[in-house]
């Protein structure tokens, strides 16, 4: 069963498109990561699962509900962080934990405190006066003591430092296998995604050039690095290639086609080069080797 | 549910409306220690001549006509402006609630806060006017207080409506809205002149009230 249903989604801002039919299903238990560009479409999708936006058509079901108009008990399933990891600054780590308590039922303070005995916070001091990573954590500690079934993560290694997005990401993937929790999430820091998703959404301006399970992503997207004779040979209008980098004659073949595939059309279209080999990717290098360098 | 909703409510509030409270005490206090020194330094009959025959209004400067509209705008910016923070109000709106209850109640609650503060300064008011003035003129001066204090609803309403608002445009017609109405609760009037006018300043307040959901709705809806 999907927790998340996005059909025929398609938005404007006034008359610049942002995207057209998009369709994202979210498995319940899965984990996915949501990556584009800035201005991709990112934070509207985010913001159109959170009932904050009007898509222009199509629809948006959170366990079959339409997310413009969400029930509280739908509500009281999703734990959502905002980007920059807000929450009510002016309130100290026991206000806001004595706050969120009372609209969940299932609220469980013992991981909230875990998480807060590492931070080196008074108790009395405000949200607003911590650093971004101890705010962080407070998100995220009331996230898992609200203990629900799907977490909304818009952009959550925004302004951490490596060691916070760390321990975010650990504490976040144990959390979510150990309890079937489903995510969506969205990160500007795609290393951090690798650790943590089962599942990818690459966005482009205006399409979705990937939406599959990550490990057969990572093992079908190939990255083949050779030098070509005459440098003026383009392939990128080919229909297996799904990138083509060239610097000088120096190029970066993106494709899902295998090794022996691109050698034979090399050969077959007698294009002269040298040093063919294939280049191990990380979930950045695929990403940017997907979307293009600009 | 609805406690925490207070809770963080008060949380934002609280120093304002302690502040505005103290000051709204000092300033009916004020009144009457002016009231007492004019009586002793006057001479009471030609105190009594100036508010029988000259219409003086013992109660009429400027301190205590502001402090009910001034108190209501640092509420209302205290309980609103950091919602608006980061789009905070995001937050308040995914909670377990109906979003438009949720408004209404934060709204309900500052309204309840500042009617305790003028209730307690209303009360203080009758009991000192009650050592010096006969029924008729306290009566009199209370409706002529009356419009002032509905003039803090009325700014405490519409500053919650411009500061939640996420359209721009729409802030300054608010903006415009405010600045023609509002005077019209502070204009100055002889005691008791304020009579007819009253049930309607009531009702344009009262339907003023639940405005702010118009900009909770705009925001909801994505609107920039």
């Amino acid at each position: 069963m999907n927790a998340i249903e996005c059909r025929n989604l398609t938005h404007y801002y006034g008359k610049k498109l942002v995207y057209e039919n998009l369709n994202i299903n979210v498995r319940e238990g899965s984990i996915l990561g949501l990556l584009g560009k800035n201005g991709a479409g990112k934070t509207t999708t985010i913001n159109i699962l959170n009932g904050f936006l009007q898509p222009r058509s199509g629809e948006c079901l959170i366990y079959g509900e339409n997310t413009q108009h969400l029930s509280p008990e739908n509500k009281a399933r999703i734990g959502f962080l905002i980007e920059g990891h807000i929450q009510y600054s002016f309130m100290n780590i026991h206000q806001i934990e004595k706050f969120y308590s009372g609209f969940y039922p299932k609220w469980n303070n013992e991981p909230y405190w875990e998480l807060m005995s590492k931070l080196k916070v008074t108790p009395k001091q405000k949200i607003s006066s911590m650093s971004c990573g101890q705010r962080s954590q407070v998100a995220l500690g009331l996230i898992l003591a609200q203990d629900p079934d799907l977490l909304i993560l818009d952009d959550f290694s925004m302004g951490l430092d490596p060691g916070y997005r760390r321990l975010f990401i650990d504490y976040l993937r144990e959390y979510a296998k150990s309890k079937n929790k489903t995510i969506f999430t969205t990160s500007h820091i795609i290393q951090d995604m690798e650790r943590l998703i089962d599942d990818v959404l690459i966005m482009d301006y205006n399409r979705v050039l990937a939406q599959r399970n990550v490990n057969d992503f990572m093992r079908e997207f190939k990255q083949f690095y050779f030098e070509l004779e005459n440098p003026e040979i383009n392939l990128s209008n080919e229909d297996f290639v799904a990138n083509f980098e060239k610097v000088h004659n120096k190029v970066e073949l993106y494709t899902y086609e295998t090794e022996d595939f691109v050698k034979n059309f090399l050969s077959k279209n007698s294009i002269v080069h040298f040093n063919f080999q294939k280049v191990e990717m990380g979930l950045e290098d695929a990403f940017i080797g997907l979307t293009g360098k600009y | 549910m609805w406690k925490s909703v207070i809770y963080k409510e008060w949380l934002k509030i609280r120093w304002v409306a302690i502040i505005f409270g103290g000051l709204g005490i000092l300033a009916v206090g004020n009144i009457f220690l002016k009231v007492q020194h004019d009586l002793v330094f006057n001479e009471a009959t030609n105190y009594w001549y100036f508010i029988l025959f000259q219409g003086y209004q013992f109660f009429g400067y400027g301190l205590f006509k502001f402090i009910p509209v001034l108190g209501a705008l640092a509420v209302a910016v205290a309980q609103y402006f950091p919602e608006t923070v980061n789009k905070r109000i995001k937050l308040t709106f995914h909670l377990p609630l109906n979003e438009n209850k949720v408004l209404l109640m934060m709204m309900l609650f500052g309204t309840i806060c500042l009617l305790a503060i003028d209730v307690i300064m209303f009360l203080l008011f009758t009991s000192l006017s009650l050592l010096f003035f006969p029924s008729e003129i306290i009566i009199a001066t209370l409706v002529s207080t009356a419009p002032w204090f509905l003039c803090g609803f009325v700014v405490y309403f519409l500053v919650a409506l411009i500061v939640l608002e996420p359209v721009w445009k729409y802030r300054f017609m608010y903006i415009i809205v405010a600045g023609a109405f509002v005077p019209i609760y502070l204009e100055s009037a002889e005691t008791g002149g304020y009579a007819p006018a009253l049930p309607l300043l009531i009702l344009f307040t009262v339907v003023l009230s639940i405005s702010l959901l118009f900009s909770g709705y705009r925001f909801r809806k994505g609107e920039m």
